[in-house]
């Protein structure tokens, strides 16, 4: 967790005063905690294009203008992009739509079973992982699961199979079975960063998957307003134990021992029960 | 010694509101209270005798060492009641509404303050309060001849709401259970689920509990306190608001897709802790569970004098999670041998019309190894089903540890023989589904 805090420190910095962060500022970060993203140029708007650019085509090139909601509502994602010409093109288009501050392109992933993975606050149970079949049409199907974060190897592994559809994830007509290793590795930071107590709501959809491999296509993530203190419940959990009063029987459960019973009044009587 | 004992099992009892009028909370109260093995206080400033109880003018004028008090004031004044109890006792139950529920969270927290710094553990405010038959405490303010009180038994019911508890254990009394504890937490100012599942967890007098919420306010604490007691003893979870209410503007499908009730029922899943749909189930639960032992297992074998009753209780069992695999051929043949031709032998047995009651047991003899639980159909509409069924079944149910469940309808007999298994500890259902319900818990798993 203290590298996903560290990432995200610095992320947040140099997003310091936008509501949001940037695709290609969150793909940045999470690349940096080990999670595969596509490899890719962002290019801001007004400024040409590399040369070379170093990609393999084919490419995509996805609009990037804050606090735009879907890049595909408004034709802002080209894909196939077969050669040089087709991507100069591309790129000048997505430029022009309004509030563009850049075009961010990168190489085409092959297709794969797409899922969801994301983290959001719950008014009860703070800082918590979903995992989703469906991809982008995960709100259609509504086909999710929600676990406590941060989540250990084995809980991501139990959250995926809650979906009705995690059976997709197993062989299935004919595919081999996905690597369900690369995903838990993704649920994991995930729920990493949600534990950090610093991340609002984290978005990334799809994630596509393959029998070898899987890869972050699209990413969002907004910080909460006022961060608090990490939630590391687990952690808590090992650290708390019950105190009995032996006056008066009175349990607190607490990492301290503490000085006085609430109940009794009596002071210096508390022993660790069980 | 258990913590909680002075709130289910106190020896003593201070009523603060008491009153001699039969139609007022503290009158009713005083009246439910008259077989409870323990000393009453009356208090009350209007009177220096209720029933032959000696009153007391105010809390500080009570002895020493009470375990309980019982607090039917109207809210403004009972904060000052809760301070005037310090050093008296070191539980109150507050009967009285008006607090957060009603929008006045200022008072709600006076309150929480007085209990803390009088030393004294609060159960409410807006609440019922406990049932504990064992010891004839009953701190309702119902009427007994408005709510009929279940008998003496292994149950314990936890409800965030008064209404609801009230309706669930008429329920429990109208099919025969009986209860341990039942306790109603209201606006949970101190106590709350997870202390009061812990107690639960601890009580050897409880074997199943039954829970409703409306809300649990830390998440993480109810679940870790909720799997403690799931732990030790089967735990039905009731959840109200259930409607989808994911934030509709957040900026993330996340966001959008985490309704509070989605998060919850998800991560109750996760941690092996078992969500009932609706009502009637915390009751059928109550029925299957509080009469045998729950063992793990899904192979149900169904035996039945219809064989539409069969159909329907196998097509309750698969949607369950359940397997009904066919009869093992060697036992198969056998029966085929010892039965009419006309009995259609498989699973589900169907021993049609011409039934009687030693086939029921014949059946049940040749299949026991080879099953986890035995769902019996005895539709009572037939001349050869009598209540000598029951005896059967019960001798059936002594040489095994395995559940078996029985759906009885039909006539006047049905009743009859509900009552007689029932007692005999094999639990009885109305319909198919139900008895399937009763199965798949007693089978632990199953979604």
């Amino acid at each position: 967790m203290n590298r996903a805090r560290a990432q995200l420190l610095t992320l947040r910095t140099a997003t310091l005063g936008r509501g949001s962060c940037l695709e290609h500022e969150v793909k940045g970060m999470l690349a940096k905690l080990g999670l595969p993203v596509p490899r890719g140029c962002f290019i801001t708007t007004g400024r040409p294009l590399p040369e070379p650019l170093g990609l393999e085509f084919p490419l995509v090139a996805k609009v990037t203008a804050p606090g735009l909601a879907g890049k595909s509502d408004v034709g802002g994602v080209r894909i196939a992009i077969r050669d040089g010409a087709d991507l100069y093109r591309s790129v000048a288009e997505l430029s022009a739509i309004p509030g563009a501050v850049g075009v961010l392109v990168e190489e085409m992933a092959p297709p794969g079973l797409e899922v969801i993975v994301g983290g959001s606050r719950d008014p009860q149970f703070g800082p918590i992982v979903m995992f989703g079949l469906g991809g982008i049409l995960v709100e259609l199907y509504r086909d999710v699961a929600f676990g406590l974060a941060p989540l250990t190897e084995e809980d991501a592994l139990r959250l995926v199979r809650q979906p009705k559809g995690a059976q997709l994830l197993d062989r299935f007509r004919g595919r081999p079975a996905l690597d369900m290793p690369a995903l838990v590795r993704i649920m994991v930071a995930v729920s990493e960063i949600m534990a950090t107590g610093m991340v609002e709501e984290i978005d990334l959809n799809p994630v596509t998957l393959y029998p070898a491999g899987a890869i972050v296509l699209d990413a969002k993530l907004r910080f909460r307003d006022t961060p608090e203190v990490a939630h590391n419940p687990t952690k808590e959990e090992e650290n708390m134990a019950t105190w009995k009063c032996t006056t008066c029987g009175y349990t607190k459960e607490g990492r301290c021992k503490p000085q006085k019973c609430p109940q009794c009044q009596s002071k210096g009587n508390f022993e660790k029960a069980e | 010694m258990n913590s909680l004992d002075p709130l289910f099992a106190p020896r003593s009892i201070a009523l603060i509101g008491a009153s001699p009028r039969t139609d007022s909370p503290g009158g009713i109260l005083l009246h439910n209270l008259s077989g409870f093995r323990g000393d009453i206080y009356p208090v009350t400033p209007a009177h220096r005798e209720i029933r032959g109880l000696t009153c007391y003018p105010e809390p500080a004028a009570l002895p020493e060492n009470v375990d309980l008090a019982v607090i039917l004031r109207p809210a403004a004044e009972v904060p000052a009641v809760v301070a005037g109890l310090r050093n008296r006792c070191r539980y109150a139950i507050v009967v009285s509404a008006g607090f957060a529920e009603t929008g006045r969270g200022a008072l709600q927290e006076e309150l929480a303050r007085a209990g803390h710094e009088a030393g004294i553990r609060l159960l409410g405010p807006n609440c019922l309060g406990v049932f504990n038959p064992a010891r004839q405490l009953d701190t309702f303010f119902l009427p007994a001849d408005r709510m009929r009180r279940p008998r003496r038994g292994n149950v314990a019911v936890v409800s965030q709401s008064g209404a609801v508890l009230v309706s669930l254990l008429e329920g429990l009394a109208k099919i025969g259970s009986g209860v341990s504890r039942a306790v109603n937490y209201g606006n949970a100012v101190d106590l709350d689920a997870p202390e009061l599942y812990d107690y639960l967890a601890e009580d050897s007098g409880t074997d199943v509990v039954l829970a409703y919420l409306e809300s649990v306010g830390d998440g993480r604490r109810f679940i870790a306190a909720a799997r403690r007691l799931a732990g030790r003893k089967p735990l039905l979870l009731l959840k109200a608001g259930k409607e989808r209410s994911g934030q509709s503007a957040a900026f993330s499908h996340t966001g959008r897709l985490a309704g509070r009730y989605e998060v919850f029922s998800s991560i109750l899943q996760q941690n092996g802790l078992r969500e009932v749909g609706e009502f009637e189930e915390l009751l059928d639960g109550a029925r299957a569970l509080s009469l045998q032992r729950q063992v793990s297992g899904a192979r149900v074998c169904i035996i039945t004098n219809a064989g539409g009753a069969g159909v329907l209780a196998v097509d309750a069992c698969m949607r369950g999670g359940l397997e009904t695999p066919p009869l093992p051929r060697d036992v198969l043949e056998g029966l085929r041998q010892s039965f009419p031709p006309f009995y259609a032998v498989g699973n589900p047995l169907d021993l049609t019309g011409q039934v009687r009651d030693a086939d029921y047991g014949k059946a049940l003899a040749a299949l026991r190894d080879h099953y986890d639980a035995f769902l019996v159909i005895a539709l009572t509409g037939v001349a050869g089903v009598t209540l000598g069924l029951a005896d059967i079944l019960v001798k059936f149910r002594a040489g095994i540890s395995k559940p078996l469940v029985a759906h009885v309808a039909q006539g006047r007999l049905a009743g009859k023989l509900e009552k007689l298994l029932v007692k005999s500890g094999i639990p009885a259902f109305p319909t198919p589904e139900r008895a399937a319900r009763g199965i798949r818990l007693l089978l632990g798993g199953g979604g």
